[in-house]
């Protein structure tokens, strides 16, 4: 462990010195290890005698143990010699059970081939296959080994069974034979005691298929009659122009009819799960029946020249109108009619595919246990749904719906702006109740058809009608301007008295113009109401077709977008030609004024208000003029723009005089009684609008320079200032009696 | 729930099975369903992806080929940002259409709307329009062009993704201007605004 030490080395001392502390160290290590080893012997010692004191039970439970151990193998063997016991009866009961079977099915064979012969016989066809349903049920197999076990009954035993299959196919051919005359003879009650037998000899499929194919004989018949009398119905009957609808309403009901009155039947005598294979049938002959009833309608209301028709003005578009388009265009109205049958056969269809699904999937929920089969079934009904030529004849129906509504909505939007009448008993025109009505009215009729495809696309096409019909016809009136010639104050006085207007050209430009920025204003909440309007009343069967409505009524809500900005653009045609102009004279009458008084002339300037008293009077002319011509909204932007004009244009004649103390106080009082006037003549406040002229006048008023430190500071006192410490001091300049350097002593 | 900072509507067209329902699926569900049936009318999804940390919703309306849905589908092109038109390149006949499709969407969608033409189904081995073809066609018609597998999940994604930062390049440059759309046309006399200069492919 320690290195040997060369004796000899001349540093002989320190490695020994080295050894020796290393020596040490060791030794404490190893006494303390001792220490802790003698530490834990206590410890042992304890558990040592614990353990001694055990051993004696450890025995006792051994050899209990091992006595259970006894015991149970002992219980085990008991119970397996009884349950062997059990096993043996049970095989013997079973045996006894499946002899008892065997014995009632030998004794009923017996009593089945005599009974299906007499019954036969005397035509009790009910009674023999009740017999050959019994024989049916038997495992044959096992009748023919007991035929063979029981040697001395066997040719009983196999002439019997021989009859009863022989019996069996007898009755088959009869009931296929007598089933058929009876449907020739459309003897219903005889079909109907024929169909009960089927599936009493295993003909389920079948009984089916003649039962169907019977139900589907009956359907033509019925559609077939009153295909008939309805072309007879005269073309001035009320019931005419929904003539079509009204077939296929026939239609449907016959087969919902159909359904009702046989489902028990089936039901009862084949077992629920099987409208499935009845209705596929009953769907082919109800697609012959309405692909007649459709060609009949595409023919009498010549739905092919119509759709040509409008695909080719579409072609030319609007901006060609060649008079041969012209004289055989489409008129709207005629086919206002047509596009309210379609919704309605549409809506029809809608109805009956929802009672197919219902009936067959509840059928199928209760006739077919296992999911996934059931699952396979469910979606053969979708399949036999969407597959059928009755939807893809519908589907083909609103699509030409929707073009002929899309042609409908388009022109009468048109029309309605083209024939639009100004009222003057009314803030808007005619066009927008019209227009409104319109939209509204065709995109109900698309919610009628229950399609949510359909109404989505109405609404699609709504927005595009409003927003390049409508829209431009507003922005294109908007953009000819406010003609600028104003009244003056003597006309606009014998307007009030005489209580109408003059019409002269320039005051028909100008009230049209207001008239249709009213009518944007009006738009604009009709959308907003249509589409509140919509969302509420158009039902969504699942939550992807509400999203799909959603995303196009928030598509159709946009178009307020479009008026706000036609709102805009022309309110900003109103400050520019009615607003800034006029203002602009008004305001520069303070230039005139001096602000320089004495107090003399203050006293006689508070007494008369030479400016702001002309100014409100002028003002209120002004808005007179404008209060009851626009609505409600209009008028407060009107005041908006007036109030901002107003306000600049004063900062800016303020800015070009002079005031002395009492000059302030007089333009401090005049901005008073301006912010009064203006906020009782609107609904909103307008204080916020003239925070800056009144801390101008403000400003302006001060008894000394540095008075200004009581409203500008950091302490709560002080108001949120508009100016900036610049415009402060430049503002504190027109001061006549205000030092300038003392102006710009001033610390902010 | 209303978190994110733009919307697009996204419309798929073309003719009936060249894959527009798979596209959609693919990229909204991540699967790849077999044996799907024919679209009905129009379908519509919504999936949010994110571009430069701005989450963007994208609303997809997948609309059915079949001839005799046309009215419920051309009723969309009008609010559309972006068209995606697709062919299946396994499958000339619908490569023919694309011209009637185009004179649909002059016809109806908006005039700067973004367009894209997409060949479809790349992962088949019987490929009957090369990818030069498509290429040009798109070229000429001022589309961008891309081929994508549904199947494989090819370029899926990408397709969806460069259309978000496409429209969403074309919204900071200006506030999509829809509604003065005349405006803008009698200012600068400007009437595609984007369409013309982006024939590029998407890479």
């Amino acid at each position: 462990m320690l290195e040997s030490i060369d004796l000899s080395a001349p540093d002989v001392e320190e490695k020994i010195n080295q050894s020796l502390g290393l020596l040490n160290e060791k030794e404490e290590e190893l006494d303390k290890q001792l220490e802790a080893l003698s530490a834990r012997k206590s410890y042992l010692e304890t558990k040592i005698r614990g353990i001694t004191k055990a051993l004696p039970n450890l025995q006792i439970v051994h050899s209990d143990s091992e006595q259970l151990a006894e015991m149970i193998s002992f219980t085990c063997t008991l119970a397996e010699n009884v349950s062997a016991k059990v096993r043996q009866l049970d095989v013997a009961r079973s045996r006894v059970s499946e002899c008892q079977q065997r014995v009632h099915d030998l004794l009923d064979l017996q009593l089945c081939s005599d009974g299906v012969q007499t019954a036969l016989s005397s035509d009790d066809y009910e009674k023999a296959a009740a017999h050959i349903h019994r024989f049916l049920t038997m495992d044959q197999s096992v009748l023919e080994q007991t035929a063979d076990d029981v040697q001395q009954d066997c040719s009983a035993v196999t002439n019997s069974l021989t009859l009863l299959q022989e019996a069996a196919g007898q009755l088959r051919d009869i009931v296929t034979i007598k089933f058929t005359e009876a449907v020739k003879k459309s003897d219903a009650a005889s079909v109907e005691r024929f169909f009960k037998i089927f599936p009493l000899i295993s003909m389920h499929d079948y009984g089916l298929e003649k039962y169907s194919a019977y139900l589907a004989a009956k359907l033509d018949e019925a559609s077939a009659k009153s295909m008939k009398t309805s072309l007879e119905t005269p073309s001035n009957d009320k019931r005419a122009c929904v003539v079509f609808a009204d077939l296929l309403t026939v239609l449907f009901e016959t087969i919902a009819r159909l359904f009702e009155v046989h489902q028990p039947l089936i039901e009862t005598y084949y077992g629920p799960g099987r409208l499935l294979k009845v209705s596929s049938t009953l769907q082919q002959e109800c697609d012959k029946q309405s692909k007649l009833i459709l060609n009949e309608f595409n023919k009498q209301r010549s739905m092919d020249r119509k759709i040509a028709l409008i695909n080719e003005v579409e072609r030319l578009g609007t901006s060609s109108s060649s008079s041969a388009l012209n004289s055989n265009r489409l008129d709207p109205k005629d086919i206002d009619l047509l596009l309210s049958e379609i919704s309605i056969m549409h809506s029809r269809y809608q109805l009956y595919v929802r009672f197919l699904q219902r009936r067959i999937s509840n059928d199928l929920e209760v006739g077919i246990k296992d999911t996934a089969s059931r699952a396979v079934h469910l979606s053969e009904m979708d399949a036999l749904i969407q597959n059928s030529d009755l939807c893809r004849r519908m589907q083909t129906l609103l699509g030409h719906y929707l073009l002929l509504e899309r042609y409908y909505m388009e022109n009468s939007v048109i029309k309605a702006v083209a024939i639009d009448t100004i009222d003057k008993a009314s803030q808007t025109s005619s066009m927008v109740d019209d227009v409104f009505f319109i939209v509204r009215k065709c995109i109900r009729r698309a919610g009628t058809s229950g399609s949510i495809d359909g109404v989505c696309a109405v609404i699609n096409n709504a927005c595009g009608a409003l927003e390049t019909e409508m829209c431009s016809a507003l922005r294109n009136q908007l953009k000819l301007g406010f003609p600028s010639g104003y009244l003056d104050l003597t006309q606009a006085y014998n307007v009030m008295l005489q209580g109408r207007l003059q019409t002269s050209d320039s005051e028909q430009a100008r009230n049209t113009f207001l008239v249709y920025l009213n009518n944007a204003d009006v738009s604009s909440e009709c959308v907003t109401t249509l589409c509140r309007s919509l969302c509420q009343e158009l039902p969504c069967a699942t939550s992807n077709d509400r999203a799909k409505l959603d995303s196009c009524v928030a598509g159709l809500s946009s178009v307020t977008a479009a008026l706000g900005a036609i709102t805009d653009y022309g309110l900003q045609q109103l400050r520019v030609s009615a607003v800034k102009p006029r203002i602009g004279p008004w305001l520069d009458t303070f230039l005139t004024l001096s602000h320089n008084l004495t107090q003399e002339e203050f006293s006689n300037y508070e007494a008369n208000e030479p400016f702001v008293r002309s100014l409100i009077a002028n003002l209120n002319m002004l808005l007179l003029e404008f209060e009851n011509v626009l609505t409600n909204s209009n008028y407060d932007a009107l005041i908006a723009i007036l109030v901002s004009e107003v306000t600049t244009q004063m900062e800016k004649v303020i800015m070009k005089s002079e005031f002395n103390r009492l000059g302030g106080l007089a333009l401090d009082k005049e901005v008073r009684s301006l912010v009064t006037y203006l906020s009782n003549a609107t609904s909103w406040s307008v204080r916020d609008k003239f925070a800056r002229l009144t801390q101008i006048a403000t400003v302006l008023n001060l008894e000394r320079v540095s008075e200004i430190s009581d409203y500008w500071g950091q302490d709560s006192a002080s108001i949120p200032w508009r100016l900036t410490p610049g415009e402060v001091r430049q503002i504190m300049t027109l001061r006549t009696d205000f030092r300038s350097e003392e102006i710009r002593r001033l610390k902010f | 729930m209303e978190d994110y900072k733009f919307l697009f509507k996204v419309v798929l067209v073309g003719n009936a099975g060249v894959g527009k329902t798979c596209l959609v699926r693919r990229f909204t569900q991540g699967i790849f369903p077999p044996g799907q049936g024919a679209t009905i009318g129009v379908d519509f999804m919504i999936k949010t992806v994110e571009i430069d940390n701005e989450k963007i919703k994208l609303q997809i309306w997948d609309t059915a080929g079949q001839e005799r849905f046309r009215s419920i589908t051309q009723s969309y092109y009008r609010s559309a940002h972006a068209l995606i038109l697709v062919y299946d390149i396994s499958c000339q006949p619908t490569f023919d259409c694309l011209p009637d499709w185009l004179r649909e969407i002059e016809e109806y969608a908006s005039q700067n709307v973004l367009r894209i033409l997409v060949g479809n189904k790349v992962d088949r081995e019987d490929r009957e329009i090369p990818a030069q073809v498509g290429e040009d066609f798109a070229q000429r018609h001022s589309m961008y062009y891309l081929e994508t597998s549904a199947k494989e999940a090819h370029n899926v994604e990408n397709l969806f993704l460069q259309i978000a930062a496409e429209l969403m390049e074309q919204m900071r440059f200006k506030e999509l201007p829809r509604y003065e759309q005349e405006q803008a046309h009698s200012i600068n006399g400007r009437t595609t605004a984007i369409g013309d200069s982006c024939c590029s492919r998407l890479s």
